[in-house]
């Protein structure tokens, strides 16, 4: 019986998305592009003073691969998850804990993190993966409160005081980004190429399925459970990892800042901004949001009305751009190649 | 006299490609008229398109002179059109009385309401027993009473119903049918869309063969319903007794 | 006394403010099949203009809710317009709408924490802080007054819900959307209403939470959690439902916040949130959810 006046017909996967192979012009694009950031933190012994930038380069890397990861579950699956800051903070926290208690090194132990992350994404998404739509958001954001709850009352790793952390003591001002921003990089590929082979394979064509009609996607024979559940907990891996290196940046670890739903905000309006379900989209939102972020925080200062901005551009793209720029170009058919990648 | 006329009309869901791809048809008053075809034919769609729940692209639907295109369906309903969807449609934690009562939603005296309510009661008595029970619990027979009775609360002139023995035993549908056969004889004008093509058949006056979204075939009920090609094509060969052979 | 009932009567009386809560939430998701991230922090504007209403010209909170209610009704109906209509008509508009909650709830939480900052807030009239005796039990005042018009307010919606025209239209959008549309119910204009309607209960919760609980805009992600998990409980689209898991999870919460210390009991709500989903996902009265 259909629920709504119009019936939710099934748009058809455009042929014009073929899963085409990258094009030798993509190919050199990217190689120019990873030189030119491998090669960048090295004007430091140049020129000097680049801290700032490498900053900013690295807070981009690391939100380019949580943005992807997100995009995983609620973009190629089309479940929107407003709790991806656990991952975040589980990676925080796993690797804050060797660290304080047992001395290695979070370069070492962010893997690490990466996949008790993704362990946690699967034993949660297999109680509440079992239903659909809103129920599932829901849970999500159960999951924060939970978390955040249980880390506020956890005396061993500091409550709501959170932990503090020893810095790379012995490596001079001028060095001390490098390591962060060159693993962030590494993160960042990952997950992005990760988001990319997922597209690019028959699982990533089950969750677009199940994104579409997710029943008619079950009676066609996807496995829906099993991909849902493993698409939560990848998606959880790159953004576990990322947060015990950022908290390893930040030398604290506090609930307050990793377990506030104001990131879940920004990783939904960076995809959602960028493209939903696409591989380049998180990576342009990433990127726009922070560029705008900056911008707003230079000329405004930390207000609210940072948050206004926030929910104002994402009502906007949501209420006139739905696909969001790489959807919306695509639509239009004036994808550029070096952002078509699907 | 000609009461409703579809013409040229091409409709189709949200985005979605056109179903109805420029079917006409001529509805007179009085007269029962039964839509068959194979499914996605846009019987249903047909239907929809002449209550208001779906407004043509193209074309026009004109009711007593009328075009009724952009109208609601509300609008469309005040006009005397009404429609029993697939599937009875009923609202299931309403009692029967309160589903009929929703059937009179658009009138606002609630003395003529209940009215109205009392005649689709002596039609359907077995209703009034059930009176206080919720819609869900009544066998799908009973709920497809349920849902004309609800359409008939409003006095139509015209009435829709699509696919109203879908799902039932053939005995029960059978009692369908002779409700409609009931409201033919009081002068209703009736539009039937069918799966059980002969049975709808039989107790039309006229009918039509609809296949991709136009048209194709009408004519009088019976000569449809003896026609060799369209028995092959959409009715199935009868098995009646085992004994008939196709003419 | 007996420790138990005491903190029985205590969860009781707070079961009715969040029944409150939770009955528009459930209303709107009922009839426009939407979550409302935005919920609660309309809730805390409510919250704001009764807090303002009674520091500046003394209205007392409980009274504050006719100025409230129509206040939210009108804020909602604008919202719906300026919002939620421009989507409706779009393929996957669930999701999306869901998406653009959260925008509006960021927003409002934005502007609120911009004009009246951060700082933590709560309304005192003089019953905040009194206690009611009942025998050998303690009720606080505030609470049982709160729950008292909370109660009240539930009936009211139920009996318009009951018998009057448009209660009868809503209650057919949310049975079955299509049969409503064929029996002539503007589906669209119900949403509004309802979306008005639901908003407005919003407005008395938040009259209700100035003086039971301190309020500040960023509060509310903690709020429309709890609330989530209270419909999921009873079961989505069931105001019955509503009541039930309100009423359940507030004695809950209080057995837990007593016996094992008050920061643990947030998180009644959400083991059991995560326990409904595992073993009944449609909660205790609701129906099997659609895709």
């Amino acid at each position: 019986m259909s629920e709504t006046l119009v019936s939710n017909e099934v748009k058809p996967i455009r042929t014009t998305e073929s899963l085409k192979k990258p094009s030798r012009r993509q190919k050199i694009f990217l190689a120019v592009l990873l030189m030119l950031l491998v090669s960048y933190p090295l004007l430091q012994f140049v020129v000097g003073g680049l801290n700032y930038w490498l900053h900013m380069l690295l807070y981009t890397f690391m939100y380019i691969a949580m943005a992807s990861s997100w995009n995983i579950i609620g973009g190629y699956a089309g479940y929107t998850s407003l709790g991806h800051n656990v991952f975040f903070a589980v990676g925080g926290y796993f690797v804050g804990v060797l660290l304080v208690y047992f001395d290695i090194s979070p370069f070492l132990t962010a893997p690490l993190a990466g996949l008790v992350s993704m362990a946690i994404g699967l034993l949660v998404g297999l109680i509440s993966l079992r239903t659909r739509g809103p129920a599932f958001i829901i849970s999500t954001i159960a999951l924060v409160m939970l978390v955040k709850i249980t880390f506020d009352n956890w005396d061993y790793i500091g409550g709501t005081n959170g932990m503090t952390m020893p810095p790379l003591l012995d490596i001079s001002l001028d060095l001390v980004k490098f390591p962060f921003y060159y693993y962030m990089l590494i993160i960042a590929i990952g997950a992005v190429y990760m988001s990319y082979r997922i597209r690019h394979s028959k699982f990533g064509l089950g969750l677009r399925a199940i994104s579409q009609d997710e029943i008619k996607a079950e009676v066609a024979g996807i496995p829906t459970n099993y991909y849902k559940i493993l698409a939560f907990g990848i998606s959880g891996l790159f953004v576990g990892m990322a947060g015990g290196i950022w908290g390893y940046y930040l030398t604290y670890l506090k609930p307050n800042i990793f377990l506030l739903i104001i990131l879940a905000a920004q990783l939904v309006l960076m995809t959602v901004l960028g493209g939903k379900g696409t591989v380049a989209g998180p990576v342009v939102g990433a990127i726009l949001f922070i560029a705008i972020n900056e911008f707003f925080v230079t000329n405004l200062g930390f207000t609210e009305l940072n948050i206004v901005a926030t929910g104002l551009i994402l009502a906007l793209v949501l209420i006139f751009f739905p696909s969001g720029i790489v959807g919306s170009l695509r639509e239009r058919g004036k994808l550029p190649p070096f952002l078509d990648w699907d | 006299m000609v009461l409703l006329e579809v013409d040229n009309i091409r409709a189709g869901y949200g985005d979605g490609p056109d179903i109805l791809k420029g079917l006409s048809m001529e509805i007179e008053q009085g007269k029962t008229y039964c839509i068959i075809g194979p499914n996605g034919a846009g019987k249903s769609t047909l239907l929809r398109a002449i209550c208001g729940l779906l407004h043509p692209r193209e074309g026009n639907v004109t009711y007593k002179g009328e075009i009724l295109n952009k109208l609601r369906t509300d609008e469309i309903l005040r006009r005397g059109i009404s429609f029993v969807p697939q599937d009875r449609c009923l609202f299931p934690d309403m009692t029967v009385k309160e589903n009929l009562r929703m059937g009179g939603y658009i009138l606002r005296d609630r003395k003529e309401l209940e009215d109205r309510i009392e005649e689709v009661l002596v039609m359907f008595p077995f209703l009034e027993e059930r009176g206080s029970q919720q819609a869900k619990t009544l066998s799908g027979g009973q709920q497809q009473m349920l849902a004309i009775g609800r359409a008939l609360v409003l006095r139509p002139e015209v009435i829709m119903l699509d696919e109203p023995s879908l799902g039932l035993a053939p005995k029960i549908a059978q009692y369908i049918f002779d409700v409609i056969a009931q409201l033919k004889d009081a002068g209703m004008t009736i539009i039937l869309v069918e799966q059980n093509a002969r049975k709808g058949l039989e107790c039309a006056d006229w009918g039509c063969v609809l296949d991709l979204g136009i048209n194709r075939f009408e004519g009088p009920a019976n000569t449809i319903l003896n026609d060799p090609r369209i028995q092959e094509l959409y009715l199935g060969r009868q098995k009646q007794d085992r004994q008939e052979k196709t003419a | 006394m007996n420790q138990f009932v005491q903190v029985l009567l205590f969860g009781l009386t707070l079961g009715g403010v969040y029944a409150l809560m939770a009955s528009g939430l459930t209303l709107v998701f009922g009839v426009m099949r939407i979550v409302n991230l935005a919920h609660a922090i309309f809730m805390i504007l409510a919250a704001y203009i009764a807090y303002f209403a009674f520091t500046i010209y003394n209205i007392d909170p409980i009274i504050s809710i006719f100025i409230t209610m129509p206040v939210m009704f009108f804020v909602g109906i604008a919202v719906y317009w300026l919002f939620f209509a421009r989507i409706k008509g779009t393929a996957r508009s669930g999701e999306l709408t869901v998406l653009l909650t959260f925008a509006l709830a960021l927003m409002a939480e934005g502007l609120l924490g911009y004009f009246f900052s951060n700082i933590y807030r709560s309304a005192n009239p003089p019953y905040a802080t009194q206690a009611l005796h009942f025998g050998p039990y303690i009720l606080s005042a505030g609470q049982f007054y709160a729950t008292l018009m909370s109660i009240g307010l539930i009936v009211l919606l139920w009996a318009f819900l009951k018998y009057s025209r448009t209660g009868y239209a809503i209650r057919a959008t949310m049975q079955n959307i299509s049969a409503a549309q064929v029996v002539g119910v503007n589906v669209e204009r119900m949403s509004m209403v309802a979306f008005g309607i639901g908003m407005a209960l919003a407005g008395a919760s938040g009259s209700m939470m100035s003086f039971l609980f301190t309020f500040y805009p960023g509060k509310h992600w903690e709020w429309i959690a709890i609330l989530l998990a209270l419909i999921v409980l009873g079961g989505m689209g069931s105001l019955g439902g509503a009541l039930a898991g309100a009423f359940i999870l507030a004695i809950s919460s209080a057995l837990v916040g007593h016996y094992y210390g008050f920061t643990w009991s947030p998180i009644t709500f959400f083991l059991a949130l995560f326990i409904v989903l595992l073993v009944r996902p449609q909660g205790l009265f609701g129906k099997k959810m659609e895709a």
